[in-house]
C-alpha cells in the first residue's frame, strides 16, 4: 500500500498562491533583494521546475513557499489562507500536515536508520505505531530501498540516502513537496533516476512538485519551467500557470 | 523513538560522552562515598549515645536540670517498681536498667585516686554495654563485690583482673563508707580522662556502698531509637495519671553534642552536594553546549518538518537527563565497588580525645543513593537547560543555510 492517490480527485486546484514577495537582507548599511515583487501559483498536481544561477534567489523563494521563512512584504496564501498572520505553531503545523521538504544535502537524522528517518515526520503528526510502520514500509517500497531500511544514512549512497529524503517527504501525505537542489550532490545518472521517481510519484499520486535547481538537465521532468534571475521570476515553457514577472 | 533518539544522540561522540559520564559518575560516586560515611558516623553516635543513656531515661527533674543537692533527688524502690512495671508494658520496650553513680576515692596501701562509679543494673539490653569495651567479665557476670574498672584507672593503680581494691565515698546521709571489691575487668572508653576514673558495678553493690535502695536513673531499652519520643510522651502521660513525679528524657534530648553532629554532617552532606552539583554543572554544560550546537541543520531540519520548539528544547533536556540518569547508575555501582573495597580493608580510626580506635564501616542503602541520583540527574538536566533552549530558539533558515 502507498500513501494512494489522494489528490488526484483535486488536480488543477490552487493550493499554493504568493503575491507580491518581496525579501530584503541588511548587509551593513545596504539592502539587498533576494526576491522583488514575485508572483507564483501552484496547482495541484504540477511539477515545477524553478531554474537559476547560485545566488539568484532560489533558496529564498523555496524557504518562503515552504513558510520556513516570512517575506519582508507579500503575501502567501495556502489553500487560500493567508500565512502572514499565522503564529510560529500554525506554520509548524502547516509544515508537518501538508508541506514535504527535501533538501540538496538530503538532511537526513544520522543516528537513525533509513525507515527511522521516514517514520520521523508520522511522530510529529503522533500517528500510532502500526499504521507509521505500514506507511514507512509502503514508501521504502515505493521508493525502492525496502532491503536498506534498517541502514544508518552513512551506510547509504548519496541517490539512496535522497530517495530516504523523498520518501519521508512524502510519508505525512503533503500536498505538495519542495526540493531544493535535490541532485546537487550526486552524480548525473543517480540525478537522473532521483528526478525520475519523483516525477512518477508527481504523476501517480498528483502531489505537486516545486523543485529548484541550477543544473539545466533537471528542467526536462518540468511540467512547467520557471526561471528565477536577481530575485524575479519568468515564466518559461509548460503549461504555463501564472506565474509571471512583477 | 524520542528516547531511543535521545539515547543515540548521547553515544553520538564516544570521547565527549565518556568524559561526561566519567565526571558524573565519579561526582556522583565522591557524594555517595560521603553520605554512606555521614550515615555510618551518625548511625554509630546514635547507637553511642543511647548505649550511655538508654533509649529513654527516666529520672528526677531536679537531676536532669543539674539542681540536685548530693542524693536528694533519688528514685525511691517502691517507685521504681511501678516505673518498671508501667515501662514495661510499653510497646517495643527491650528492657530497663537502674543507675546510681558516685564519686569517692579507690586505692590500696600504695595510695589512691579518684573514681567515679557507675552502679548498673547487669542487663543485656539497657545499655547493652558495647560503649564500654569491656574485657574480661561483664556486669552481667559480676557478683556484688566485683567491679570493672577504666583501663587507665587499672593501670594508674597498678592493678589487674583478680587483684582487690578498696572503695571510699559517702554516704547518702553524709557519712564515710568504704568497701572492698575484686577487679573482674576492665573497660576501655571513648574518652580518655573518663577512663582514667571510671568504674562499673553492679547497682546493688552501689546501693548497699551508699547505704539505699534508691536508684539515680531508670535506664530504658528500645529494639527502635525511633521509637523513643512517642515512648516518652506515652511514659509522661502515664506519670501524669499515676502521679508519678518523674522527668521523662529520649536519648537526643540528653545527647546535646549529637544534635551538633547532626548539624555539622547536614552542613557538611550540603557542601559536598553543592560541590558535586557545580563540577557536574559547569564540566557538563561546555560539553552539551559543543554537542548541541553541532546539531543546528539537524535541528533545522526537524523544525522545517514541524517539530515544535518545545519538542526540540524537550528533546535536549531528554539527552541532558538521560546522560546524568546513565552516569549517576555508573556512579552507584562504582560507589558500591569503592564500599565494598573499604570495609574488605577494616579501616579503623581514634577520633580525636577517644581512646578506642573504632572501625569504619560504611553502607550504601537505596535512601542514600537517591540525593547524589537526583542531585547529578538535576545539574545535567540545569547543564542541558541553555544549550537547548538557544537550539529550540535558532533560526530554521539560519541553521539550514550554514549546514
Amino acid at each position: 500500500m502507498g500513501f494512494g492517490s489522494r489528490f488526484c480527485h483535486v488536480r488543477g486546484a490552487k493550493f499554493l498562491d504568493a503575491q507580491r514577495l518581496t525579501k530584503t537582507y541588511r548587509v551593513g548599511s545596504e539592502t539587498v533583494y533576494a526576491l522583488r515583487d514575485v508572483n507564483f501559483v501552484a496547482l495541484q498536481g504540477d511539477f515545477v521546475v524553478i531554474n537559476g544561477p547560485s545566488g539568484s534567489g532560489k533558496t529564498t523563494f523555496l524557504n518562503l513557499m515552504s513558510v520556513i521563512d516570512r517575506p519582508t512584504s507579500g503575501e502567501v496564501f495556502i489553500e487560500s489562507q493567508p500565512t502572514s498572520t499565522q503564529s510560529e505553531g500554525q506554520l509548524a503545523y502547516l509544515r508537518k500536515t501538508k508541506i514535504g521538504l527535501v533538501f540538496q544535502s538530503f538532511n537526513l537524522i544520522p543516528v537513525l536508520s533509513a525507515a527511522e528517518n521516514v517514520e520521523y515526520p508520522l511522530l510529529l503528526q503522533r500517528r500510532p505505531k502500526p499504521e507509521r510502520q505500514e506507511r514507512v514500509a509502503a514508501l521504502l517500497a515505493e521508493v525502492g530501498l525496502s532491503d536498506l531500511a534498517r541502514r544508518r544514512p552513512n551506510e547509504l549512497s548519496g541517490g539512496q540516502r535522497q530517495r530516504v529524503a523523498i520518501a519521508r517527504a512524502l510519508v505525512s501525505g503533503p500536498m505538495i513537496v519542495l526540493a531544493d537542489e535535490p541532485t546537487a550532490n550526486l552524480d548525473s545518472k543517480t540525478g537522473e533516476a532521483v528526478m525520475d521517481l519523483m516525477r512518477r510519484l508527481n504523476e501517480e499520486h498528483c502531489v505537486t512538485f516545486i523543485v529548484v535547481t541550477h543544473d539545466p538537465a533537471v528542467s526536462r521532468y518540468a511540467g512547467r519551467r520557471v526561471r528565477i534571475h536577481d530575485g524575479r521570476l519568468e515564466e518559461g515553457e509548460g503549461n504555463g500557470v501564472a506565474a509571471s514577472a512583477s | 523513538m524520542e528516547l531511543k533518539l535521545a539515547l543515540r544522540n548521547v553515544f553520538r561522540n564516544r570521547r565527549r560522552t565518556v568524559f561526561s559520564l566519567t565526571v558524573i559518575a565519579v561526582g556522583t560516586a565522591v557524594f555517595l562515598f560521603v553520605l554512606a560515611y555521614v550515615g555510618e558516623s551518625l548511625l554509630s553516635q546514635r547507637l553511642s549515645s543511647a548505649c550511655e543513656t538508654g533509649a529513654v531515661q527516666i529520672a528526677d527533674e531536679r537531676l536532669f536540670a543539674n539542681q540536685t543537692n548530693g542524693y536528694d533527688a533519688l528514685i525511691p524502690a517502691d517507685v521504681q517498681s511501678r516505673v518498671v512495671d508501667l515501662v514495661s508494658k510499653q510497646p517495643g520496650v527491650l528492657g530497663t536498667s537502674l543507675e546510681l553513680d558516685f564519686a569517692g576515692l579507690i586505692g590500696d596501701a600504695n595510695g589512691s585516686t579518684l573514681i567515679i562509679g557507675r552502679g548498673l543494673t547487669p542487663c543485656d539490653c539497657v545499655p547493652n554495654y558495647e560503649c564500654y569495651a569491656i574485657e574480661g567479665k561483664t556486669l552481667a557476670d559480676a557478683s556484688p563485690r566485683e567491679g570493672i574498672l577504666g583501663k587507665r584507672l587499672a593501670a594508674k593503680l597498678g592493678v589487674g583482673t583478680g587483684d582487690s581494691i578498696n572503695i571510699a565515698t559517702g554516704t547518702v546521709s553524709g557519712n564515710f563508707t568504704a568497701a572492698t571489691v575484686t577487679v573482674v575487668g576492665e573497660l576501655a572508653y571513648s574518652l580518655g580522662t573518663v577512663e582514667e576514673q571510671l568504674g562499673l558495678f553492679p547497682v546493688a553493690f552501689v546501693q548497699r556502698l551508699l547505704k539505699t535502695d534508691g536508684v539515680e536513673r531508670i535506664l530504658v531499652g528500645l529494639d527502635d531509637l525511633n521509637k523513643a519520643p512517642q515512648l516518652a510522651d506515652s511514659l509522661r502521660t502515664a506519670f501524669a495519671a499515676e502521679g508519678i513525679p518523674l522527668g521523662v528524657r529520649t536519648w537526643q534530648e540528653l545527647s546535646t553534642g549529637y544534635a551538633s553532629s547532626q548539624s555539622f554532617f547536614a552542613a557538611f552532606s550540603g557542601l559536598a552536594g553543592i560541590s558535586v552539583f557545580a563540577l557536574v554543572f559547569f564540566s557538563v554544560v561546555e560539553i552539551l553546549t559543543i554537542s548541541f550546537l553541532e546539531r543546528t541543520r539537524e535541528v533545522a531540519t526537524t523544525r522545517a518538518f514541524g517539530a515544535s520548539r518545545w519538542r526540540v528544547f524537550r528533546g535536549f533536556l531528554l539527552e541532558g537527563a538521560m546522560i546524568g540518569a546513565i552516569g549517576a547508575v555508573i556512579g552507584v555501582i562504582l560507589a558500591s565497588g569503592l564500599v565494598t573495597v573499604f570495609n574488605a580493608a577494616r579501616i579503623t580510626w581514634t577520633p580525636p580525645g577517644s581512646a578506642v580506635p573504632q572501625a569504619i564501616h560504611l553502607s550504601l542503602t537505596l535512601s542514600t543513593a537517591l540525593m547524589p541520583l537526583v542531585t547529578v540527574v538535576l545539574a545535567t538536566l540545569a547543564s542541558s537547560v541553555y544549550p537547548a533552549w538557544k537550539n529550540a530558539r535558532l533560526s530554521v533558515v539560519k541553521a539550514l543555510q550554514t549546514a
